[in-house]
């Protein structure tokens, strides 16, 4: 390894990134962009959800009841209907999302003291977002059965409505929620966005760089120089990494000053696991590179390999334990779950080096399995 | 007759180029491998792999209490929706198991729980939710909020009229909803998981293989070959999105033909062949977006950086992994020219709804407007550039 030539080779690559304005712009322009979008557009917190009512009761009952549901933010009454046969079409086109169907003699039923029965349908095309509303119909009706059966246990006991509210809640239930106290669903996602972004916009930059020598030809110049294999890589690589790790303070400091979002972890810390974390992703795009050879087998490869997993199988929407067997796989040999562990850590938890050394070894030792791969992968005697 | 002709005469150089464009792509075998591999196996681990429901959420206990009542209780929390498999012996521990990550949820059920219980005196048990996933946390505390409270009702109601005063769930004026799911009864996330992959996956080959194969000529220098041939703009470009629409949509009866059927059941409740159609109409429209790129791209590096520009939110916010009642809704409404928005429409209407194509209007009409839109404008840009 000779320091000079690999200077050398960064500087030549540096120019060549630098001169190609369009490039060179969208290199510093995508990472922030992308994080301001998905910032703002990125949630699973669904309300307003399009909902009607079929009551075939007409009852005083009835009406209560299904007022119950139209009254917080979570449903938004688009109307009464008479006859569930025009529901089909509405379903269908997400016009609505929910229908309650109150059946006739609801109320008959809660009169003389019986138990009864209401149906309701959601749109299950979108499981997370079935699952949400499920959970809102079912807390509404355990809050109506609350109330209802506090007002029979004051007429049957002689307790006041009150005191028998409180026979029937005898174990209260005191909800903490850590580490993102307001459930604000940005600060959730805003750490975990760094990760996603640092591992789409490096790979994409670095993907090019080797398989465009050989497409064109220029790469017969390495053949013929004395440049090492690894002067090569660290030559190739060192400019992309400085720009994405450039990009990861700006995002950084978007999520501080855009976003809202507390750091409360060891600063020193995070930029270092960033720094590794970004060595690994720039390291995705130049094994791809050596690995293919045609530019837009370069680039479909990088995309199919980081854009899709950087969401389903890093901990972004889905928690990890909650995959599957094949999904904690892929998990587990992706970067990506290791760096969000960091970033949430170092964001809200304020963890620093003594509780996540574990992650960030993970993660420096897949940057040098990936510089070894690459390293085996390139040959400056190619047998075509 | 002689429009046919004429027109026989305008088809020949274009298929021979579709030819040639299938040729150049079939010589890629890293390419052709990966295009396998990412209708395939890549759709199957995302259909295997990822379940979004609250399910085995880690659950730590601290029960300093030992009574009949707590066990009862925590006996509640049962699977696959909670996994109990910590119990910890103080709160601090339940929390340092918390910290590490070790758990999702911390129940703590203090000293004199069954005690207070028997002697009617309210109790508070703590739990603690690790909300750093908002929705999931939020989601498993609420299942937890709701054993409880069943719970309270249980023991509050025998207590407050004895055992044998019509407790029995049968003679009470409570409500049962009945909550059933359309289009996908057991909310089987398979379903949804390897349809929307299978979206995302020829959104990515529909960008930028055309994208890809018009730079590739700027690059190259080959493009001032084609121009000084005697084919207009259309004749060269068209083929490029014909050859690249043709291999994606033989991926698509691939992936529905090896994966989405035989391994996921996934349902086609409305017509086949309309999917096909409707898909090949997509294919077109986002091909479209990447002739667009192709002209302002230099090269395939610039390609790159533009398709993620517009591919990364296409993919997030389409609707594909998050609902749009989530976003926004000044960003829910600009996410109208987003092609995958309206295919999602339509390949989730077509295969899980049954929807016809009558149904499916709307979505049809805005797709094909955005499809002419940015095919007409990457021709006129190419033709600005070369002409």
């Amino acid at each position: 390894m000779n320091l000079q030539r690999i200077t050398a080779y960064a500087y030549k690559e540096w120019r060549e990134i630098a001169r190609d304005r369009l490039f060179f712009s969208l290199a510093f322009v995508v990472p922030p962009l992308l994080m301001l979008l998905f910032g703002v557009g990125l949630s699973l917190d669904v309300e307003h959800i399009p909902f009607v009512v079929i009551d075939q009761d007409h009852s005083q009952y009835s009406r209560d009841y299904a007022a119950r549901y139209s009254s917080g933010p979570y449903f938004n009454l688009l109307g009464q209907l008479d006859h569930p046969d025009r529901l089909d079409t509405l379903m269908a086109s997400g016009t609505v999302r929910a229908a309650l169907i109150i059946p006739a003699g609801f109320g008959a039923r809660l009169a003389a003291g019986k138990p009864t029965e209401v149906q309701t349908l959601i749109d299950g095309t979108f499981p997370s977002r079935a699952l949400t509303t499920k959970g809102y119909l079912d807390a509404i009706n355990a809050q109506a059965n609350l109330d209802g059966l506090a007002k029979l246990l004051a007429q049957r006991s002689g307790l006041t409505e009150d005191a028998a509210r409180q026979r029937l809640t005898p174990v209260k239930l005191a909800v903490r929620y850590r580490y993102n106290e307001a459930v604000l669903s940005l600060w959730s996602i805003v750490p975990k966005l760094l990760m996603v972004i640092l591992m789409i916009s490096p790979p994409f930059l670095t993907s090019i760089g080797v398989v465009r020598e050989k497409e064109s030809g220029a790469i017969f110049n390495l053949y013929a120089s004395n440049l090492s294999r690894g002067e090569y890589l660290l030559g190739k690589l060192a400019p992309y990494v400085a720009i994405s790790f450039l990009n990861a303070w700006v995002l950084w400091l978007m999520a501080l000053w855009v976003f809202g979002v507390p750091f409360r972890g060891s600063l020193a810390f995070f930029a270092l696991a960033s720094g590794v974390y970004v060595l690994c992703t720039t390291g995705i795009g130049l094994l791809v590179s050596i690995a293919t050879r045609s530019q837009v087998a370069a680039m479909i490869v990088t995309a199919i390999v980081t854009v899709v997993p950087a969401v389903l199988y890093s901990g972004v929407l889905i928690p990890v334990p909650s995959l599957g067997p094949t999904g904690q796989l892929i998990a587990h040999a992706l970067p990506a779950m290791y760096y969000t562990e960091i970033a949430v850590g170092c964001f809200l938890k304020g963890s620093g080096m003594a509780d996540l050394w574990p992650q960030l070894l993970v993660l420096a030792g897949y940057a040098a399995a990936l510089f070894t791969a690459g390293f085996l992968l390139m040959s400056k005697r190619p047998k075509v | 007759m002689q429009f046919l002709l004429t027109l026989r005469d305008w088809m020949r150089p274009m298929l021979a180029l579709t030819r040639k464009e299938l040729t150049q792509l079939w010589r890629d075998r890293v390419l052709l491998l990966f295009l396998v591999y990412a209708f395939t196996v890549d759709i199957y681990l995302a259909g295997s792999g990822v379940t979004l429901q609250v399910s085995h959420a880690r659950t730590v206990i601290s029960n300093a209490d030992h009574g009949v009542a707590a066990r009862e209780l925590t006996g509640r929390l049962v699977e696959p929706t909670f996994r109990v498999d910590a119990q910890a012996h103080t709160q601090a521990q339940a929390l340092a198991e918390l910290d590490r990550g070790g758990a999702m949820l911390a129940l703590d059920i203090p000293p004199r729980f069954s005690a207070d219980l028997a002697a009617g005196r309210q109790t508070t048990i703590g739990l603690w939710a690790d909300t750093s996933n908002s929705v999931q946390g939020f989601m498993a505390a609420s299942y937890i909020t709701r054993v409880v409270s069943r719970f309270g009702i249980e023991t509050g109601l025998s207590q407050a009229l004895g055992q044998g005063a019509g407790v029995a769930a049968g003679s009470l004026p409570t409500v049962d909803n009945r909550i059933r799911a359309w289009y996908n009864p057991n909310q089987d996330d398979a379903w949804f998981m390897s349809l929307s992959q299978l979206l995302n996956i020829i959104t990515v080959f529909a960008i930028l293989l055309p994208a890809a194969a018009a730079v590739r000529e700027k690059e190259r220098g080959t493009v001032e070959q084609l121009l000084v041939s005697p084919l207009s703009p259309v004749q060269i470009l068209l083929p490029k999105v014909l050859a690249m629409g043709g291999a994606i949509l033989l991926a698509i009866l691939l992936s529905l033909g090896f994966v989405l059927w035989p391994i996921f059941d996934v349902p086609c409740r409305g017509s086949l062949g309309l999917f096909f159609g409707l898909s090949a109409l997509y294919v077109f429209s986002t091909a479209g977006l990447g002739l667009f790129i192709a002209t302002v791209a230099r090269n395939q590096a610039q390609v790159g950086m533009l398709t993620i520009l517009l591919l990364a939110p296409m993919l997030f916010l389409s609707g594909a992994w998050t609902p749009p009642e989530a976003m926004p809704p000044w960003l829910a409404h600009a996410m109208v020219i987003s092609p995958l928005h309206h295919f999602m429409d339509i390949a989730f209407g077509v295969m899980l709804k049954g929807q016809t194509a009558a149904a499916l209007l709307r979505p049809i009409a805005t797709l094909s407007v955005i499809g002419c839109l940015l095919f007409g404008f990457g021709l006129y840009r190419f033709r600005r550039q070369f002409g």
